[in-house]
């Protein structure tokens, strides 16, 4: 029993499961950047709006990248239903938090993955995640420095903050 | 006498070649290649959750399930559809 399966795929069922949850968090991040993306274009905030929608794209090529190492080491990627994403914001700051609570949810979730790769010993995967984590760093560093921007000028014009925040 | 090859279980999983699996459920049996053998546990797996299988008892207390590429449509209720997941899990188990 332990060949026959073991035999069809390198992946371990349960780091599978759990890599399958997190392309649907990814593709979901990925939505909800569009949809940020979209408020900022629509009032002119070109920094802001050049940013989600770059943050929109790389979730989901993360996203793509996980599908395709789960078929390509014999599993099954399952492709996600998306929920409902929230397309109202308060504010271009408001924004910006809810970016980075995001993406502290999705470094969450890559160290559940990365945990149950160690957990049963799948050592294919665990390699794979390490670029993800890697990444995460990245990712949680540029939204707060960004938000960091706000602090100093908070009481400016909008416009004027979207001018001054980083386009890389 | 052989207790062990006596009993017929009424749900269960065979390897038949490298590629090929029979799910046998009563009197069904149903042939699967690998892909398909995922699908299934996918699928059941999702039927089992307990916000899932409390909607199901709550509603119709069945499950009608597309087995294979949907060449098979199964009809099963709440212990056989726990029983498959059992089966299944045990498959898996000792990956």
């Amino acid at each position: 029993m332990k060949t026959a399966i073991r035999k069809q795929m390198t992946i371990h069922p349960e780091v599978m499961d759990v890599l399958n949850e997190q392309v649907a968090l990814e593709m979901h991040a990925s939505a909800s950047y569009l949809a940020m993306a979209s408020w900022c274009d629509q009032r002119d905030l070109v920094n802001s709006k050049a940013f989600f929608y770059k943050q929109a794209e790389e979730e989901r090529e993360h996203g793509m990248k996980i599908f395709n190492f789960i078929n390509d080491a014999g599993g099954a990627a399952v492709s996600p239903a998306i929920p409902i994403v929230n397309n109202e914001f308060e504010s271009l700051q408001a924004i910006y938090e809810t970016s980075l609570d995001q993406e502290i949810q999705v470094t969450q979730s890559i160290y559940k993955c990365f945990k149950q790769a160690r957990k049963v010993d799948d050592f294919a995967s665990e390699v794979f995640l390490q670029w993800f984590v890697n990444e995460q760093v990245e990712e949680e560093d540029t939204v707060r420095s960004i938000l960091g921007v706000f602090e100093l000028m908070g009481d400016m014009p909008l416009k004027m903050i979207d001018e001054r925040l980083p386009t890389e | 006498m052989s207790v062990f090859t006596d009993i017929q279980f009424s749900t269960q999983l065979q390897k038949v070649t490298f590629c090929k699996y029979l799910l046998i459920l009563d009197n069904k049996r149903i042939s699967l290649t690998f892909p398909q053998l995922l699908q299934l546990r996918y699928k059941v797996k999702e039927h089992t959750t307990c916000v899932n299988l409390e909607q199901t008892i709550n509603n119709h207390n069945f499950v009608l399930l597309p087995i294979a590429d949907r060449q098979h449509l199964v009809f099963l209720e709440i212990p056989k559809l726990l029983d498959l997941k059992e089966e299944l899990e045990c498959y898996f188990y000792s990956f």
